[in-house]
């Protein structure tokens, strides 16, 4: 059967229509699977450059330092928590390199000290972290808290890092830290 | 002509204010900014010029894919242990043997009668001056990983970097006794031992001088076992050993004093037999940031040689 041009110019527009509806409920599709994946960062690309303090939209930053205790050597000269050229090792103030006081130390046994991170005090400026890598084995890692990050369409943290450490991973991969020896939670 | 004056000075502000922008957009954007909570570790790195007591005066370039330990003999040839052989080097850095081992060899000492004794993992092998093998034994334990032997005649001292002891055994394989595991009645408070490295020597008197990295320690034993003395150095400054466990490898000089390197903040020093800090041979800037490995030994002529496991060679420090 020959169509005529109205009845082609509707074919058209009903295709055209139907071709629109489709890809709306597909990009609508792709953005309701977004909150299956969350921004982390990468320890091993990591270089603690500090700006995870400064460039989170959340204050304070929801990047946290947390503590992989398999790995920690209980070190009493600990490099993430002692500034350098320290008098004696105490924990007072101006031996923590902490700008927050966010790493609490206690005595287990001689010569072992335990190391607790206050998630409440921690900017997540990566100080402790560089100290740690740098005269320690790497216990202390950075990673986005997945409790405060408010998961932004583009992370602000991701664009100022110069290591490229950011990533979004799948939801059931939340986390990035190396060390533990088994699939323990935090 | 007023009129005119003020549009071509609009113009040529206008002008001032696009070139200013186009330069806080495309000139800038890439300037790394910086942060106030960035931890600058480069300060540690630098040693004041006045406290280098050495000069390099030599590199010898090793072939091979693992660098793992260095001593002398006193004829001052050097051995290098590697993860397939002993390198057998002149005292001009030309290799005049190489010993097959089985095995990654992980450290390597020779005796006064030119035995030469090889740490492989959990045994020792004994090797006759000329190469060929005159016996070898285990250490028991499934962790035994042996990182350093000292011989002193017919006995030898094996560092176990993995059970955390020392094993006295004869030449022949046979065990006499452990030094070193913690019993505070005799004041030994035992090795602290995080990371893979645990060194001892003979010292001049046939005292056993024993790391105890995780203390920052070094400790002295007779050959009954008891330690005789000790001094610990803890401070992330040049006076003493930074990080977890140091110092990671050891050797001594004619006078009795010992030469030190460590890891984290790579640094070969040189301490008086009381502890303190007399010199620094070596400063972090020569070494590549985080090379772990370095291994020490002393000639006859007082000269340290350093392994650098990254750069792949032998470093020859004089005194200046």
């Amino acid at each position: 059967m020959k169509k005529d041009r109205r009845d082609f110019i509707n074919t058209c527009f009903r295709f055209a229509a139907g071709a629109g509806i489709v890809g709306i409920a597909g990009v609508l599709a792709v953005k309701s699977q977004k909150g299956d994946f969350l921004w982390q960062l990468d320890p091993s690309k990591c270089t603690q450059c500090g700006r995870c303090a400064t460039s989170c939209v959340v204050t304070p930053s929801a990047v946290k330092c947390i503590h992989v205790y398999d790995m920690c050597g209980y070190c009493d000269l600990c490099g993430g928590y002692f500034r350098p050229n320290v008098k004696n090792l105490s924990t007072g103030a101006e031996n923590q390199l902490c700008p927050t006081g966010a790493i609490k130390r206690s005595y287990v046994e001689d010569p072992f000290f335990k190391y607790e991170i206050i998630d409440e005090l921690c900017i997540g400026c990566g100080k402790c972290v560089k100290g740690c890598g740098a005269f320690g084995n790497g216990s202390l890692q950075l990673q986005v808290s997945h409790d405060l990050c408010v998961n932004c369409n583009q992370c602000a943290i991701a664009s100022d890092c110069p290591s490229d450490a950011f990533s979004r991973v799948p939801i059931d991969q939340a986390y990035k830290f190396a060390g533990f020896k088994s699939n323990k939670k935090i | 002509m007023k009129n005119k004056l003020i549009l071509w000075l609009s113009v040529i502000l206008l002008v001032v204010v696009v070139a200013f922008m186009a330069k806080d957009l495309f000139v800038n954007q890439n300037k790394i900014q910086e942060n106030v909570y960035e931890y600058d570790l480069k300060e540690l790195r630098k040693v004041d010029a006045s406290k280098i007591s050495h000069k390099e005066v030599k590199q010898i370039r090793i072939q091979a894919n693992e660098l793992l330990g260095i001593a002398t003999d006193n004829k001052d040839q050097i051995y290098v242990s590697t993860d397939e052989n002993i390198l057998v080097l002149d005292t001009a850095g030309k290799q005049i043997n190489s010993l097959r081992v089985r095995g990654r060899a992980r450290c390597v000492s020779v005796a006064e009668d030119g035995n030469i004794f090889v740490g492989l993992s959990n045994r020792i092998d004994v090797r006759k001056p000329d190469g060929s093998l005159r016996n070898s034994f285990v250490i028991p334990g499934e962790k035994a990983f042996i990182t350093s032997i000292a011989i002193d005649g017919d006995n030898v001292y094996v560092a176990d970097a993995g059970q955390k002891i020392v094993h006295h055994y004869n030449i022949n394989g046979e065990k006499i006794k452990e030094i070193g595991g913690k019993n505070l009645d005799a004041g030994i408070k035992g090795f602290v031992i995080p990371s893979p490295f645990f060194d001892l020597l003979m010292g001049r008197q046939g005292e056993l001088w024993v790391v105890n990295p995780g203390r920052h320690a070094f400790e002295a034993y007779n050959y009954n076992g008891e330690q005789i003395s000790s001094w610990a150095r803890t401070a992330m400054s040049i006076e003493g050993f930074s990080g977890c466990c140091n110092p990671a490898n050891i050797a001594m000089l004619s006078d009795g004093s010992f030469v030190t390197v460590e890891k984290g903040l790579e640094r070969v020093k040189i301490h008086l037999p009381s502890g303190d800090l007399k010199s620094v041979v070596a400063a972090p800037e020569l070494f590549e940031e985080g090379t772990v490995g370095i291994d020490l030994a002393v000639d006859s002529q007082d000269r340290i040689l350093v392994l650098d496991p990254v750069q792949k060679m032998i470093r020859i420090f004089e005194a200046k």
